[in-house]
């Protein structure tokens, strides 16, 4: 039952199962693909910010730029006048850190530093010619501005603690003659961008990366710069697969359950057209280049599919107990429809068999019907023998004895008393006779025993002198194929045997060569057995009522008792054995007998 | 009366025929007996009869069961040969057997005159007689 019903189960539940897997992988695909999409966006929003920031700072330094500076422009004391209401602006300019002028040889010659958060003070001047920015910074051209890696800024070789990220920019600045005088270098401060690009959206991570991977700031990192600051979680190798990660182009991918989203950020070579639209553009130098990169964690991949996970799981665990409730319903009702088949068709057999047994009595009974029948018609034989056969020599006597007592003649007394033991002798002829009779009809429990026909033909044959003699006209033929094996009275079937052999000599004809055939035959599943002889026969429609009556004789010049046939009869019928007569005149007479 | 036979008995008991005869005889010498042992004989003596024109017996007491052919026999015989017999003739069927089955099937015999029980005593016969030979006894 429990096979049966896991069978079913297992059968209704592994396609449903299997569009529930094609499902939950299409659902997840598509959301994530819509979690990229978002992540793209939001990306795109820190990009674009960011590269916002940039611009701005561009901005600052392209005014500082097309500033007209004056004819050996000297800050510090000859202009420090015309510098003074500029200074008043940075002031306020948070962002600014630094703000310094460079000659063509590197050296400062200008130096404005942030020492609060609101004043600005000008300080010692440092040479800087050998910094990379200002080598860059003295091979730009007019129209022309760089802008810097993202680095900790150091003062005389040695990084400023607290650490101060800054990115700088630089451009050339000219008097009115249009001669170069040197470099505007502005140090911008990194920190509040980098904030802000490092504050969470939706539990992402995010990365500022620089042209070798390295990171500048993350949300997942305290410092920025790590590298600089010498952090070993300075590279994103122990996070992502580097490969993955390129400044070709942007993309969105997924791995290790990770989604990520890159975007580059190249500014070099990038114009700009700052202030009114009639002013030159300005080309944007820089050895820079960004990657942002957004980071949706495994963890929270999965938690985002979490609710179709959940709803699946529990549409399953539903499809379970439906589909085992209705597989183990299915099954106990087909059970319980077998179950009731079974029981029919076993009812059915045991009709059946009933029925057989009925049909066995039946033809029990039949034939009981039949042994009583004919047990009847032997009683009423019987019975008439007795009434007419016995009756007869009876009243003959009582007749006799009537007459010899009136009679006073002597000469016929004479004649009469002869006459008694004429009906004494016939009475004990009869009496013997019907004492034969008796014993057969009377025999309940005659001896059965199983009977070689061709032995026991042979044993009687031998009984008759004409069957002997090698000359002999009378043959005693045997065609026992079918059966020669019965089980019967030896004692009644050899009587019988006798009885046929005895009238086949006694009634054969004397111009042919006569023979007895015994014949055995299956018939109906009964053993018959044909008694065939070529003798003078039998006129049946004058005496095929009497065949096989006592004392009936049908041929006058034979001598005969008439109780052979009768005997014969009486025999088969005692173990319910039939016998039928068929005969012609002149040709010969065939007895049936069914056992 | 004349000497032809007017009487037949045809039974396999002799002594039953000689009883018969005696008693016959005692009731009245003149009638002529004759006896047959089988009901073969006596077809044989009746169609004889009719073959030559002889005078056929008047009464014929026959019994059931006999040798060669019996009773019934003997009256499907006799069927056979009635339309050529011009006179009546009495037949009696003579038996011991008190057997309904033998009194109704000689009562389908039309041929038969009546049914006797054996043994037929003298007064018995006295009144067969008186019938038959009415005007003469």
């Amino acid at each position: 039952m429990w096979k049966r019903v896991l069978k079913m189960f297992i059968g209704l539940y592994v396609p449903l199962f299997a569009l529930n897997l094609f499902l939950y992988y299409s659902q997840k695909a598509k959301q994530i693909e819509t979690i990229m999409e978002r992540q793209i966006r939001a990306n795109t929003m820190k990009k674009v910010s960011f590269e916002e920031e940039c611009h701005s700072f561009l901005r600052n330094s392209h005014y500082w730029a097309t500033l007209k500076y004056p004819k050996n422009f000297d800050p510090l004391i000859e202009h420090s006048s015309f510098l003074r209401s500029y200074l008043e602006l940075i002031e306020d300019i948070t962002f600014y850190d630094q703000f310094r002028f460079i000659d063509l040889e590197g050296k400062e010659f200008f130096r404005a530093e942030r020492v609060e958060n609101d004043s600005i003070k000008i300080s010692v001047l440092q040479n800087k010619n050998h910094q990379p920015y200002v080598k860059a910074g003295l091979q730009l051209k007019r129209n022309q501005i760089y802008l810097s890696q993202i680095s900790l800024n150091k003062e005389n070789g040695e990084i400023e603690k607290p650490h101060k990220p800054v990115i700088r920019t630089v451009a050339p600045i000219f008097d009115n003659e249009q001669n170069q005088l040197g470099l505007v270098v502005i140090n911008f401060k990194m920190k509040k961008i980098l904030d802000q690009i490092k504050s969470i959206v939706e539990d992402k991570n995010v990365y500022l990366l620089d042209e070798d991977f390295r990171v500048i700031s993350s949300n997942t990192i305290k410092e920025d710069l790590p590298y600089e600051s010498g952090n070993k979680n300075s590279t994103i190798d122990g996070i992502l697969n580097t490969k993955a990660i390129t400044h070709n182009r942007d993309s969105a991918f997924v791995e290790n359950g990770h989604i990520w989203s890159q975007q580059s950020i190249n500014l070099n070579g990038a114009t700009f057209t700052f202030g009114s639209i009639s002013n030159l553009p300005t080309e944007i130098v820089t050895p820079s280049s960004w990657i942002m990169a957004l980071e949706i964690p495994s963890k929270l991949v999965e938690a985002e599919l979490q609710p179709v996970f959940e709803s699946l799981l529990t549409f399953n665990i539903i499809s379970i107990i439906g589909l085992f409730v209705f597989s183990h319903t299915y099954q106990k009702k087909k059970l319980e429809k077998e179950h009731f088949y079974k029981e029919l068709e076993s009812k059915n057999i045991l009709l059946t068999r009933s029925k057989e047994q009925l049909e066995e009595n039946n033809i029990e009974v039949k034939k009981i019907n039949n042994s009583l029948e004919i047990r009847n018609k032997q009683l009423s034989d019987f019975n008439y023998l007795i009434s007419h056969n016995l009756r007869s020599p009876v009243t003959s006597m009582s007749v006799v004895v009537e007459m010899i007592r009136k009679e006073k003649n002597p000469e016929i007394l004479n004649q009469l008393l002869p006459k008694l033991d004429q009906v004494a002798n016939s009475i004990t002829n009869l009496t013997k006779d019907i004492n034969e009779y008796v014993s057969i009809l009377d025999n309940k429990e005659i001896k059965l025993s199983n009977i070689n026909l061709t032995d026991l033909i042979e044993e009687v044959k031998h009984e008759f002198t004409e069957t002997l003699l090698d000359d002999s006209d009378f043959e005693v033929l045997l065609k026992l194929d079918d059966w020669n094996q019965i089980t019967f009275s030896k004692f009644y079937l050899q009587s019988i045997l006798q009885n046929f052999v005895s009238n086949a000599i006694k009634y054969k004809r004397e111009e042919v060569d006569s023979y007895i055939l015994f014949e055995s035959a299956i018939e109906d599943n009964h053993k018959v057995l044909y008694v065939r002889d070529n003798g003078i026969g039998l006129n049946l429609n004058r005496h095929g009522d009497n065949v096989f009556k006592l004392y009936k004789r049908f041929h006058r010049n034979i001598s005969g008792k008439g109780m052979g046939l009768f005997l014969i009869k009486s025999q088969l019928e005692a173990l319910n054995a039939t016998i039928s007569i068929d005969s012609e005149e002149g040709v010969g007479t065939t007895f049936k007998i069914k056992f | 009366m004349n000497t032809k036979p007017n009487i037949l008995l045809v039974d396999d008991d002799e002594l039953y025929l000689y009883l018969m005869e005696k008693t016959i005889h005692q009731l009245s010498k003149e009638l002529v007996v004759s006896t047959f042992t089988d009901g073969e004989q006596a077809v044989e003596y009746i169609a004889e009869c009719t073959k030559q024109n002889l005078d056929l017996p008047e009464v014929i007491f026959l019994d059931i069961n006999m040798p060669f052919l019996d009773g019934w026999g003997f009256l499907n015989e006799f069927k056979k040969l009635k339309p050529k017999i011009i006179n009546n003739i009495n037949i009696y069927m003579v038996s011991s057997s008190m057997r309904n089955s033998d009194i109704k099937r000689a009562s389908n015999f039309e041929e038969l005159t009546g049914y006797v029980v054996k043994p037929v005593n003298k007064v018995q016969l006295a009144e067969i007689f008186k019938k038959i030979y009415q005007q003469n006894w």
